[in-house]
């Protein structure tokens, strides 16, 4: 019983983990590796030339610094906007504060998907269309991040703000010096949640587009024309290039993952 | 001093009225009016533009693909998922090792998925027809094609469903499985009496957010199938794109989005309801 639950699960695992594997294996595959007959698993040879030719006959390399640039701008402004909401909406008293809080978090409600046509026609008004601005705008706002954060921030009582105020204590100071660092473990999974949400983006980034240049790497990827040619091994390489550094990472903090993950999800 | 909250909120405020709010109105007005190419109203119509989408043979297409994906795409992600979170809920090395290459998926992106995929399903040179030894047409068959999709959706979803599951059943007490163990109960007796009732919220959570995913699919449509054969594999908001976007005709886009909204909407609501209840937090 207990050898045959090993087994079924290792065999399931391998099923769940091969197409990552192929496609670590195949970017070192050359032309006759992927029609040789019977199928190659492994590369007959261990050549980068693949990698070398994703960077040099495609705009790989701009769009990674695209869509690095707008995770990391797309972070950090999404991450000041909702800390300063989810603190104005725990600490301080004031008119409408309940109802303007609902008006934020109400929008969890409304799927971004169907609101796409409406918002490339406001982009393309404001004329952000091709532009990093337009690439971030619509992703800026997390009402689920500020609901959380407020959960979190209002564990700790209101006088405890107010006495450090009456202490001379600027509210910049108090949120840097205090909350935030109090805060850090709910605050870096959000932003590491919201980076990999903006970076993961395809569909906006696909409609806010149209030059080569402002292509992010996730729409780019889809367009670098060589597997339309079944020219497969620089996309492969392509493809592994950019995971590789993501899976290394998440390996090596698979148990923090795991632990988030059951904190936020199951509540304990 | 008192405006001092107000300017703290503004920019989230500024926001949700900007692409939320604003787009949401923005939508259903143009649902009911006619709609120029460069996004001007030209005139109320009415319900006309609705009873266009409900006559039209490639509005028909994609309500039933979208309901048979997500028919077909629920059951088969969670017994996967789930299978998958029992069988690696054990202790030592092995089991480590199937769990992380059970959540491994979560790391891929998801265009970087769709592209390995495409090219491992590719009839003459992919992996997967070499392998096992057969010609299926994964692009130009719809039952294959509406497999390919399934089995797309799963490898998308696989890491963060199994993570869910995982948690949810570790947080089943070992006393509890302990006792019913010396009372004789057999592995399945204890998944289907014990563990199963304790991560039912999970479960509930789980088939929620999937067929909320489901009904809203698209980039896979987009990136493998697009849409073929015979919109075979069409979906609501691909259509909505090809509509809206490919030619142009804001107004119908517009309803397909108001449909799409409806449809999640009582999903949400669901979901709701539930977390009210606080089903989900055991």
């Amino acid at each position: 019983m207990k050898t045959l639950r090993a087994t079924l699960s290792t065999v399931l695992s391998l099923l769940v983990v091969f197409p990552i594997a192929y496609s670590i294996s195949a970017s070192f595959f050359q032309y006759t590796d992927f029609t040789a007959v019977p199928a190659r698993l492994l590369p007959s040879s261990l050549n980068i030339s693949n990698y070398i030719r994703a960077f040099s006959e495609s705009s790989l390399a701009r769009f990674l610094f695209n869509s690095l640039l707008t995770s990391i701008i797309g972070t950090l402004l999404r991450m000041a906007i909702s800390i300063m909401a989810a603190y104005t909406f725990s600490f301080f008293a004031f008119k409408g504060r309940n109802a303007l809080f609902i008006l934020i978090v109400a929008t969890m409600l409304l799927p971004s998907d169907a609101l796409i046509i409406a918002n490339f026609m406001t982009i393309r008004t404001l004329r952000l269309t091709d532009t990093y601005m337009g690439i971030i705008a619509t992703s800026l706002l997390a009402p689920t991040h500020i609901f959380m954060l407020r959960q979190y921030f209002r564990m700790m009582s209101v006088e405890y703000r107010e006495a450090a105020i009456i202490e001379g204590c600027t509210d910049l100071r108090f949120l840097t010096t205090l909350l935030i660092p109090m805060s850090k473990a709910v605050i870096l999974t959000l932003a590491i949640h919201s980076f990999s949400t903006i970076f993961n983006d395809y569909l906006w980034p696909l409609l806010v587009t149209n030059k080569t240049s402002m292509r992010t790497v996730q729409v780019g990827l889809t367009m670098m024309g060589f597997s339309e040619h079944l020219d497969y091994g620089p996309q492969f390489a392509a493809i592994t290039f950019l995971m590789t550094p993501i899976l290394i990472a998440f390996i090596t903090l698979h148990k923090p993952i795991t632990e988030s993950v059951s904190i936020r999800f199951t509540g304990r | 001093m008192t405006c001092k909250p107000y300017i703290m909120i503004f920019p989230a405020l500024l926001l949700v009225v900007l692409f939320s709010y604003i787009p949401f109105i923005l939508t259903f007005f143009n649902s009911i009016h006619s709609v120029s190419l460069s996004g001007e109203r030209l005139g109320f119509v009415g319900l006309a533009n609705y009873r266009r989408l409900f006559g039209n043979q490639s509005f028909h297409a994609s309500l039933s693909n979208t309901i048979r994906f997500t028919l077909f795409f629920v059951p088969t992600n969670i017994t996967i998922t789930l299978l998958a979170a029992v069988l690696s809920n054990r202790k030592g090395w092995l089991a480590n090792l199937n769990q992380i290459f059970f959540f491994l998926p979560m790391a891929v992106g998801m265009s970087s998925m769709l592209m390995i995929i495409k090219m491992m399903f590719n009839p003459s040179i992919g992996i997967i027809n070499r392998l096992v030894g057969a010609n299926i047409q994964w692009f130009n068959d719809p039952n294959a094609a509406m497999a390919l999709l399934v089995i797309a959706g799963v490898f998308l979803g696989f890491g963060f469903d199994f993570l869910l599951f995982s948690a949810a059943l570790r947080n089943v007490p070992n006393d509890l499985k302990e006792v019913a163990r010396i009372n004789g109960a057999n592995g399945f007796q204890i998944f289907r009496h014990l563990e199963l009732p304790l991560i039912a919220p999970t479960l509930v959570f789980i088939i929620v957010t999937n067929i909320k995913n489901a009904m809203l699919i698209s980039a896979p449509v987009l990136i493998l199938t697009e849409g073929g054969p015979f919109r075979s594999t069409q979906t609501l908001v691909y259509q909505m794109y090809l509509d809206g976007f490919k030619s142009g005709n804001y107004a119908l886009g517009s309803a397909i989005a108001i449909v799409v909204f409806l449809l999640t909407f009582a999903a949400l609501l669901i979901l709701l309801h539930l977390e009210r209840r606080r089903i989900y937090y055991q």
